[in-house]
């Protein structure tokens, strides 16, 4: 890498700002090409929603953001020469939620390409439901790599009062608490009428950050109905487990044979996640101790709890109930070697 | 008693052994992990059985209802409570006990 060419690293999303972003970082690449060459890496992060790269597109969105993206810096570039532009989508291998996972992904990736500096985009917010932009840029900072947040005309924040899709995600956040209110009390008018006040406020307070992603009608009763179907099954998991483990613990001789296990689940997300992690806990003999992306630590109490969950049985159900029956067939942690013995 | 009230003595009754189970179990197993799973599991369930017989014993929609939301609460925060204490544990460092630790301390032949 020599002195004269220099590299910039601008993260992308769906933001109001995200036009004059890319305009800066390709001026300000302008500005360094004169005295030499520049490239301008356009990069989505893609936060592990894929649950098959193969399979229905899920990527088409960053897919087409990119295009619109690179269509732009073409009209911006025209003028001044010398600047590449690349694009891509990283981090399809793993299961980012928190801003010091985006930051590591984006300084991996600025650290294979020579990146000298990042341009965020100051409305920058890929996670979608908290704000990243700050812990981000904190956590990039720790990196050698400069970074440079573009000065870009913001618009006053919430001019539109209420969009469309806060509306919807309000609706069902009212709609959840208003039903669990009357189910606590009663029909009466006092109820209603302090339920509708109390839904009311909670959705408020609470709609932006209830949802990781826009709330479908259509999935949303999908994924319940295959949660209906997955309780019982649940339960009846619980119920079979409940009785190996009593007969464990209660045999004179106490056979037990405790490991540490580890499982490299095939589930993508905070909530197909976090289902697995406590279905896990549930079923008697394992225990989630610790969850690191896709990678679960657990506790088993006997060898036979061990051959369970390397069967896949929990996690096959967890994957029907988020993905559909499709998923479900994904081959067994045990046949995909992703299930071992910690040993220390 | 009419078959519904048996039914719900029934589920009283098991819930019952079960909350046994896990209290033998914390008495009996080895170390923290251990313990947590006879805590966690074996109550749970144990406390889904009672609440299920409740909710028969009952006999009104609504309370009916409200038993099954205790349900749904328990089944989440049962675990989560579980995987609280296993992962302080395990940040602490505390080693799970293995069955080697009853004979003399090897941990080559570990397979």
């Amino acid at each position: 890498m020599t002195s004269n060419t220099r590299t910039f690293l601008v993260p992308v999303a769906n933001s109001v700002t995200l036009r004059d972003t890319v305009s800066y970082a390709i001026e300000t690449a302008g500005d360094a090409a004169e005295t030499g060459e520049a490239t301008v890496h356009f990069v989505v992060v893609a936060s592990g929603r894929a649950i098959d790269p193969d399979g229905p597109d899920e990527l088409a969105a960053d897919r087409e953001l990119l295009e619109r993206v690179e269509a732009w810096a073409q009209e911006d570039r025209s003028e001044a020469d010398g600047i590449a532009v690349e694009t891509d989508i990283v981090g399809l291998d793993r299961y980012l939620f928190s801003p010091g996972e985006y930051a590591e992904t984006l300084i991996e990736y600025a650290t294979a390409h020579g990146v000298d500096r990042i341009v965020l985009d100051p409305e920058y917010d890929p996670g979608g439901s908290a704000p990243m932009l700050r812990p981000l840029q904190a956590d990039l900072a720790r990196s050698e790599i400069e970074i440079e947040e573009a000065p870009v005309e913001r618009q006053t924040r919430r001019t539109v009062l209420a969009r469309a899709e806060t509306l919807r995600k309000a609706a069902v956040v009212f709609g959840a608490s208003l039903l669990f209110y009357l189910l606590l009390g009663s029909l009466s008018l006092f109820d209603v009428l302090t339920g509708a006040v109390t839904a009311g406020i909670v959705a408020v307070l609470l709609a932006p950050v209830a949802f990781s992603e826009q709330p479908a009608f259509g999935r949303l009763a999908r994924q319940t109905l295959r949660v209906a179907l997955y309780a019982p099954f649940l339960l009846w998991e619980i119920a079979k487990a409940n009785v190996e483990v009593a007969y464990v613990v209660l045999h004179p001789s106490l056979p037990i044979d405790p490991k540490m296990v580890r499982l490299r689940a095939a589930v993508w997300g905070d909530t197909p996640v976090t289902t697995l992690a406590n279905s896990i806990t549930l079923t008697p003999g394992t225990l989630t101790v610790d969850v690191a992306k896709r990678s679960f630590t657990i506790h088993s109490l006997t060898q036979s709890a061990r051959d369970d969950l390397f069967d896949g049985v929990l996690e096959r159900a967890v994957r029907f109930v988020f993905y559909g029956r499709a998923a479900a067939r994904i081959a067994s942690p045990a046949e995909r070697d992703d299930g071992e013995v910690i040993d220390d | 008693m009419d078959p519904m009230g048996w039914l719900a003595v029934g589920l009283a009754v098991v819930g019952a052994f079960f909350g046994l189970v896990a209290a033998v179990g914390l008495v009996r197993l080895p170390d923290v992990y251990t313990r947590t799973h006879a805590a966690s599991k074996s109550d749970t369930l144990a406390a889904v059985l009672s609440l299920a017989g409740a909710a028969i014993a009952i006999q009104s929609e609504l309370a009916t209802i409200k038993a099954v939301l205790l349900l749904v609460f328990i089944f989440l925060t049962n675990p989560t409570a579980a995987h609280a204490i296993a992962r302080a544990a395990d940040d602490q460092g505390i080693e799970p006990w293995t069955t080697d630790d009853t004979e003399v301390t090897d941990s080559a032949d570990d397979s």
